[in-house]
Formats: structure tokens, C-alpha cells, sequence
């Protein structure tokens, strides 16, 4: 289901309900695509990480801070995460690997093995 | 292009995003934190700043930073954040399971293709003054899931103080 983005009311405190966009860096390599997303303030259990269709989809809640006291400067808001990447076809949704270590989280998504390049040997006969 | 089924990921949920996310920048929702691509000039890193009676809590998004890559000084009513982050190809390599080492000297030689490489790196320096002067000595900061918390407290002489009014 997508996410809705509601409207803020004011841009002084933390909006509950927000969704962000993360950053991303997408690499192939060749057997695998990694993808690295900055998502600071998450926890390993609430992410979702799902594979369909050829769609790595990312989820991640993000509670709402604890603050005390009133906010003097706010210069960036706190939410959701959520991003959908089209990889195609050809990966091995059963095998991708997920970690989220320091605020970042990393997806390995390997391709199937069928569809690598496979250097055939040649027999001397 | 498949059914719509609830629940799945579909390509139209990306323009779907793209909308939610100009829409969100039409109304006054706060920006994401700024580690982008970022211009030159711009201030960085974006910090919240909260006060309460007894001093301030500084937080600031550092996605990938581990405590040896930030520096915090304070003195009087002024503090420093420093830090790097490190390329996206530096990082790479170190998230690979075979090893570091630059790619042509790694056994895992295999070419990489960037597709997407939108999360900032290099350094950053920024200079926040406070309101008034805190206590350095007291100056307590963390650094967890990427989110630095400085808690900064109020020089006892700058803290509130309740005066009581005598009758006559």
C-alpha cells in the first residue's frame, strides 16, 4: 500500500506520519546488485525489505523521538521510510541478504544462477 | 503492467512517491536530513536543536559514521561537529564479505556498475552557537543507528532560576 505523506501543521515540532524518500546507492556486481539506503534512526525490526514481481520494495517506521523540552531550530524532519526499486527479472528473491548497521541499511540481491555467464570449458579431444 | 494487488510494490508506486514527495514539499513538512548530493555552500550537517530549562539537545542525522568519525568540541556558547564519510566506493569495499583493498588488487575483481549514487560523502565542519554558554565539562553526546544526541547542559549561572516575591 502506498504511504501517504500528510500535511504538515507545523514545522516546528517532529510530524507524526511523515514519509521520506531515502538515499540511495545502487551497485551491480555482476552476481549480485547491492543496494546501501542512509536510513539513520530505524531499528532492524522494524524494516521490511520484500521482493516481487522484480520490485525490491523498502519500509521502514520510525517512532517518533523522545523529546522534552521545546524545539528552538529545526532544520530536518523525522519519519517514515519508503522506497520501491525496480531491478527486473532474474534475481533470487529467496536468497537476498539484508543488514542494518549505523543508520544504513544493506540489501544483496543475488541473481539466479541460470541467468550468470558461464564460461564453458573446452575438452581436448 | 500487472494487476493492481494491495500490498505489492508496483511501478506506480514510484511516480506515486515522486508525487507524495512534492506535495509533502509544497506544504511545510521539514526536509529529509541532508546527506544528499549538496551543494558547496550549504550548512551542514541540518541539526535539531531542542531547549529545556536545564540546557539543549543538539541531534543530527550521521547515517555510516562510527563514533571515531565525528568530532564534538564545545567552549562557551559554541559547538563544533566535525566529520567524514566516507566514499560510497570506499564504503563498498569495506561491506564486502571477501575483504578490503582497492578493486584491483582484491580478489573480488568483479567490475562494479553504479545504477543510483545519490548518499553524500566527504567532510563536513559546522559551527552552532547556542543561546547561552554551557557546561563543557557536562557535555554528553551518543551516537546510535546513525543519530548523533548531544545533550548540552546550561551553565548553572544561565539556568532559570525562581525568584520569590516577598509580601509586605
Amino acid at each position: 500500500m502506498v504511504t501517504r505523506t500528510t500535511a504538515a501543521s507545523s514545522a516546528t515540532e517532529p510530524q507524526p506520519g511523515l514519509t521520506y524518500r531515502p538515499h540511495v546507492d545502487v551497485s551491480d556486481r555482476g552476481t549480485e546488485v547491492v543496494l546501501v539506503a542512509d536510513m539513520p534512526g530505524a531499528t532492524a525490526d522494524t524494516i521490511d525489505v520484500t521482493f516481487e514481481d522484480g520490485v525490491l520494495a523498502i519500509h521502514a517506521a520510525v517512532a517518533p523521538r523522545a523529546t522534552s523540552g521545546r524545539a528552538i531550530q529545526q532544520e530536518y524532519g523525522i519519519g517514515n521510510y519508503r522506497r520501491t526499486l525496480r531491478l527486473g527479472e532474474g534475481f533470487d528473491g529467496a536468497r537476498i541478504a539484508a543488514d542494518y548497521r549505523r543508520g544504513v541499511l544493506t540489501i544483496r540481491v543475488p541473481r539466479l544462477a541460470a541467468v550468470l555467464p558461464r564460461k564453458v570449458e573446452v575438452r581436448a579431444g | 503492467m500487472p494487476a493492481y494487488r494491495p500490498g505489492f510494490a508496483l511501478p506506480l508506486d514510484e511516480l506515486r512517491e515522486e508525487i507524495d514527495r512534492l506535495w509533502s514539499s509544497l506544504v511545510t513538512a521539514p526536509p529529509l536530513h541532508g546527506w544528499g548530493t549538496r551543494s558547496e555552500e550549504s550548512v551542514f550537517p541540518a541539526v535539531n536543536l531542542r531547549e529545556t530549562d536545564d540546557g539543549f539537545s543538539i541531534e543530527a542525522e550521521l547515517p555510516g559514521l562510527g563514533v571515531a568519525d565525528v568530532d564534538i568540541s564545545v567552549s562557551g556558547d559554541c559547538l563544533v561537529l566535525k566529520g567524514a564519510r566516507r566514499s560510497a566506493d570506499e564504503a563498498a569495499e569495506g561491506a564486502t564479505p571477501s575483504g578490503g583493498g582497492n578493486a584491483d588488487g582484491s580478489q573480488s575483481a568483479a567490475k562494479v556498475v553504479w545504477l543510483l549514487r545519490e548518499r553524500g560523502t566527504g567532510a563536513f565542519e559546522r559551527r552552532i552557537t547556542l543561546p547561552v554558554p554551557v557546561d563543557s565539562q557536562r557535555v554528553d553526546a551518543s551516537l546510535i543507528d546513525g543519530v548523533l544526541t548531544v545533550v548540552l547542559p546550561k551553565l548553572a549561572a544561565c539556568q532559570p532560576r525562581k525568584v520569590p516575591v516577598r509580601g509586605a
